[in-house]
Order: structure tokens, then C-alpha cells, then sequence
């Protein structure tokens, strides 16, 4: 049964639990490495740790944003974006809050007569001085099939 | 290099995108979605035998150009819209051009269209703010 509508507005607002996740060299050198990028220098975190730390960190996990979701079949999440903003770079063995929630749920309708449900969550992360470093905003869509007529 | 409106960011080409890369993906990511690790699984999407790359590693590719244009700290922004699948053994090229440069004394920033592509398709296509060195 597709998630109702009532449901899926309901999570507009929903907190993450919020916590602390640090980036270890080891899973930044693998994950760089499935870029195919070099290794970075200085401690960097490459760019994309923004999509997982900020998840992991928050005390959520993409297997409860699918949860929360109602997401059932294979192939019915789709990702429509990212805004990824950076205001320090990431870096390898700082401790980061993450503190975010889910701002945006609307069912909607393609052009072929799909209902979808566009899901949006937004984690900001926070250095040891409480500075921010980073906010992750993720749209997602949730396919639900066809209108019953 | 001047880096200017109108500036061609050079292009970063990636000759075959690697499933193998996927699944060590999705341990890091904690992603139980399927469709980034069996092949077979994704018959009923239309594309057995084939993996779906992870919307993050797609964006890489763009994230590798603009570091490699500008230097390893260099990006401030990214907003991307993902308009297509890139799936595993697809040859890629990300690309993007300068079109607004900002700024004051002790900043300068650097707004660029970004787009990866496959065979002229794009997969994915958006902005980035990008910080300039200061003369």
C-alpha cells in the first residue's frame, strides 16, 4: 500500500537524533579511492563525505531514511539533487556534530500520471568550536505508481 | 591562467566507471540499496547485468575536475540535479565553464555550470561555487 499522503506530511519536521561522527583516514583513503581521484593532501576529506558523514553523524542511516519513507520495491528512490554547501573544508579526524531533520515533503505527479513523493533533508555539521562546516540538503524522490482511478 | 566568464574548465574523462568501486561504495555509505550491487537483481528496471553508480560518486567525477581546476580546497557550493542513471562500464566526461565571477578583496569566487555526460547525454548537471585564488 502506498505511504498516505497524511503520513508523508507528517515527517515534515522530523529531528534527527543529532550526534558526532569523525571521518578516519582509512574509510577517506577507500572512499577517495572510489572516485578515482589521488589521495588528498593535509588531511582533507574529499568533497563527497558530505552525502554519508552527515547521515551516519545525525544517528540516522539510509536504511531508516527508507523506513520513513515507505520505501518497498527496487527502483523506487530515485535521487533529484543535492545543495552542498562548504563554508570549512572537510578534514580526516575532526570530531563533527551533526544536528539536521527532514524539511520538505510534497506529493506530486508526473507527466504520465505517477505520483511521487519529493523528500527532502537538510544536516548541518559543526567543528569542535562549534563553528559550522558544512550543510548537506539531499532531494530525493519516492516513487508511489500510478493514480487508481 | 586569467580565469574569466566564458573560462573552460578542463575536462576530466573517465574511461569506464568501475562496478567493483560500488560495492566498497555502499559499505562505506551503509547502503542496503540493491541496485548499486546486483546485477542480476536489476532485471526488472530493464538493465540486467548491469549496476547502478551512486548518485555521490557520479558527482566525484565533477568534485575531481573542479579540484584538480583549482586546488583540493577549493569548492564552496555544489547544486546538482541528477537526470540520469550512470551505470557500470559507462564512459563519462565532466566538464564546465565559468559564469559569474564575485567577490571583494580578501575573496573571489567563482560560479560554474558543471555537467557530466555520456556519449553527449548528460547524467547530471548544476552549479558550483568555487574559491579563486586572490591576487
Amino acid at each position: 500500500m502506498t505511504a498516505s499522503e497524511e503520513y508523508m506530511m507528517s515527517l515534515v519536521g522530523h529531528k534527527f537524533p543529532g550526534g558526532k561522527r569523525t571521518i578516519a583516514h582509512w574509510e577517506n583513503f577507500l572512499l577517495t579511492d572510489c572516485t578515482t581521484s589521488p589521495q588528498l593532501k593535509n588531511g582533507l576529506a574529499h568533497p563527497i563525505a558530505l552525502f554519508h558523514i552527515p547521515i551516519q553523524g545525525a544517528q540516522t542511516s539510509i536504511t531508516e531514511l527508507f523506513e520513513l519513507g515507505k520505501v518497498k520495491d527496487v527502483g523506487s528512490v530515485g535521487l533529484d539533487g543535492y545543495d552542498w554547501e562548504y563554508f570549512q573544508p572537510l578534514r580526516e579526524e575532526v570530531e563533527y556534530r551533526c544536528d539536521g531533520e527532514i524539511i520538505e515533503v510534497e506529493r506530486r505527479l508526473t507527466k504520465s500520471g505517477k505520483i511521487y513523493d519529493r523528500f527532502v533533508f537538510s544536516i548541518e555539521l559543526y567543528d569542535e568550536e562549534n563553528q559550522p562546516v558544512a550543510k548537506a540538503t539531499s532531494f530525493w524522490r519516492l516513487r508511489r505508481g500510478r493514480v487508481e482511478s | 591562467m586569467k580565469v574569466e566568464v566564458g573560462t573552460q574548465i578542463p575536462s576530466l574523462e573517465i574511461p569506464s566507471v568501475d562496478a567493483q568501486k560500488m560495492k566498497t561504495m555502499a559499505a562505506l555509505l551503509r547502503d542496503p540499496y540493491p541496485i548499486h550491487w546486483d546485477a542480476e537483481g536489476n532485471e526488472k528496471m530493464g538493465i540486467k547485468g548491469k549496476v547502478v553508480n551512486q548518485g555521490p560518486l557520479n558527482l566525484s567525477y565533477l568534485v575531481n575536475m573542479l579540484m584538480q581546476w583549482q586546488g583540493q580546497d577549493c569548492i564552496r557550493r555544489l547544486t546538482v540535479d541528477f537526470t540520469g542513471w550512470v551505470l557500470g562500464g559507462d564512459g563519462l566526461s565532466a566538464s564546465g565553464k565559468v559564469i559569474e565571477i564575485h567577490g571583494d578583496a580578501d575573496t573571489k569566487l567563482a560560479r560554474c555550470e558543471i555537467w557530466l555526460e555520456r556519449q553527449g547525454e548528460r547524467l547530471l548537471e548544476g552549479e558550483a561555487i568555487i574559491a579563486l585564488p586572490v591576487n
